[in-house]
């Protein structure tokens, strides 16, 4: 981990004394300490996490729209308690992947396997534990936050608490406020709220920090390592990779489609060198 | 269905919080009932009878329509659908709250504009209200269908001109203010095939009206009844 990181991973340290490096996964033995040691984590997730460390699991997944072929037979996993980022130019696939691991988009060919469950006949009770974060919010103009944020927490109906939610992202202020009348940051946070009423298993955040300004980051940054601290697989697509280079522990490159780069960060960033310089140079 | 009632309870809270669509569905009718109703304007026969079974049928298309058209279609075009069909909720329990919300609407209008019909000096004893709710359940599912097969393959600012535009032709020349045989022979030939014309029909013998054509106007509608939903389900997009 070269210095920049490092300063990072110190400033992420708990007043509890538990230390919150965001590169440090979650593994089974590391959950069993990490509940003894008094910090968050569920019980449910030790359970998940001693059957099968991937949260997702793709294989030869093929989108085709019409004849373009967006997505061509790509595999990768995401770990329980890690964040795995998605990276590549615009038009790569990773919406188009994302979209299909939600259950959005139907996959052309190949398997998804969502919390150990096949996502094309996933159950409701399983789509309860899905965080989603779309790219385009999926939110109308005139919903209102708390009232929204509420609505999706009895939908997933997994005890989240939505004035805390709210809180968290940061809208306390902009409670009785539409979508239409919030900043881009504020309705990315609002977007986000909706995925963490989830309390969920496995969150896919589809660029949440596009527009959103360096103290909104900041907290964005701050959820997603709560979300990994309680064992939650965290997929991410970005554009921005010194916040992957910040937030994920293992990366999967695409381009035209195909997977070019899938690795942890560590071993990425190797030798000093940024993810940036390693991104642009396989996406050439 | 705790899902399905809480969707519900939202569909409801957004109808309200949405003014257009309260003019559309509540506004609009009373006017035409209160204005026809006092002015003189309308041909000979058209009764209070007829007039009443012609705001039903509006106040119908109004919701299951236009309506519920083009609120889908912009919930389409923000992703609305797209997100809440990868929630719990699913596109089922989705579609039921709709329906449902619907419903509890045209139930509302059916109540307002009976009671201000009765206040103009309309009597409901002739009606047949089991004929009145099936041709409700058969008009909401033929113009619910025409509505969101718009809805579901237009883009929200042409879906919206295009509900807008057919609605105000199946009012004028649908049959629907002007009943079928009062329309000029060549319109309406058309009218009495179109779901606006075959409504206004058999709500005006449900309600105790005397009509030659109740007959062919419920095969019509029927017929609409089960195409228009088979239509929309086969054309339906829920990703903009």
């Amino acid at each position: 981990m070269h210095s920049g990181l490092e300063r990072r991973a110190n400033a992420e340290r708990t007043a509890s004394g538990c230390e919150r490096n965001n590169r440090t996964s979650i593994t089974p033995a590391k959950a069993s300490a990490v509940v003894q040691s008094g910090c968050l984590m569920s019980t449910v997730f030790v359970v998940n996490q001693m059957r099968n460390d991937n949260a997702l699991e793709v294989t030869n997944l093929v989108i085709r729209y019409g004849d373009v072929t967006a997505v061509d037979s790509i595999s990768f996993n995401a770990r329980y308690g890690e964040v795995t980022a998605v990276l590549g130019r615009n038009g790569a696939g990773k919406t188009s992947t994302l979209e299909s691991c939600e259950g959005v988009r139907r996959p052309t060919e190949g398997v998804i396997r969502v919390l150990g469950a096949d996502i094309a006949t996933a159950s409701n009770a399983l789509r309860a534990r899905l965080g989603v974060m779309l790219q385009d919010g999926g939110i109308a103009p005139n919903a209102r936050v708390r009232s929204l944020v509420h609505h999706y927490c009895t939908l997933h109906g997994r005890g989240g608490d939505a004035d805390g939610i709210i809180t968290k992202v940061g809208l306390t202020e902009r409670t009785s406020s539409t979508w239409r009348r919030l900043s881009g940051g504020e309705r990315q946070r609002f977007s986000l709220a909706l995925a963490l009423a989830a309390q969920p298993d496995i969150a896919f955040l589809d660029e949440p920090t596009a527009g959103v300004d360096l103290d909104g980051r900041e907290m964005i940054r701050g959820i997603i390592t709560d979300l990994v601290h309680r064992g939650c697989g965290v997929v991410l697509a970005t554009h921005d990779l010194d916040e992957a280079e910040r937030v994920a522990h293992r990366a999967v490159v695409l381009h035209h489609g195909r997977v070019v780069l899938n690795d942890t960060i560590e071993a990425l960033c190797s030798n000093g060198r940024r993810l940036e310089d390693v991104v642009r140079e396989v996406t050439r | 269905m705790k899902l399905v009632v809480a969707q519900w309870r939202m569909e409801l809270t957004n109808l309200v919080r949405n003014y257009e669509q309260l003019l559309l569905i509540l506004v609009i009718p009373v006017g035409v009932l209160v204005f026809f109703g006092n002015v003189d304007v309308l041909p000979e026969s058209m009764n209070l009878s007829r007039l009443v079974s012609s705001v039903l049928t509006l106040s119908l298309m109004s919701t299951a329509m236009v309506s519920t058209g083009i609120s889908t279609g912009f919930e389409r075009s923000y992703h609305v659908l797209k997100r809440l069909g990868v929630s719990p909720l699913g596109r089922t329990r989705l579609i039921w709250a709709k329906a449902g919300s619907v419903t509890v609407v045209e139930l509302m209008q059916v109540l307002v504009l009976v009671i201000i019909a009765t206040i103009l000096g309309w009597s409901a004893t002739d009606a047949s209200w089991w004929r009145v709710a099936s041709a409700l359940v058969l008009g909401t599912a033929a113009f619910a269908g025409i509505g969101l097969s718009l809805a579901g393959r237009l883009r929200a600012e042409a879906n919206l001109a295009a509900q807008n535009g057919l609605y105000l032709v199946l009012l004028s020349i649908g049959g629907v203010i002007v009943p079928v045989s009062e329309l000029p022979a060549r319109l309406g030939n058309v009218a009495q095939y179109l779901p606006s014309g075959a409504l206004a029909e058999v709500m005006y013998a449900s309600l105790g009206g005397e009509s030659d054509s109740s007959l062919g106007a419920w095969i019509v509608l029927a017929v609409w009844a089960v195409v228009a939903p088979f239509v929309a389900g086969r054309l339906f997009r829920f990703d903009g």
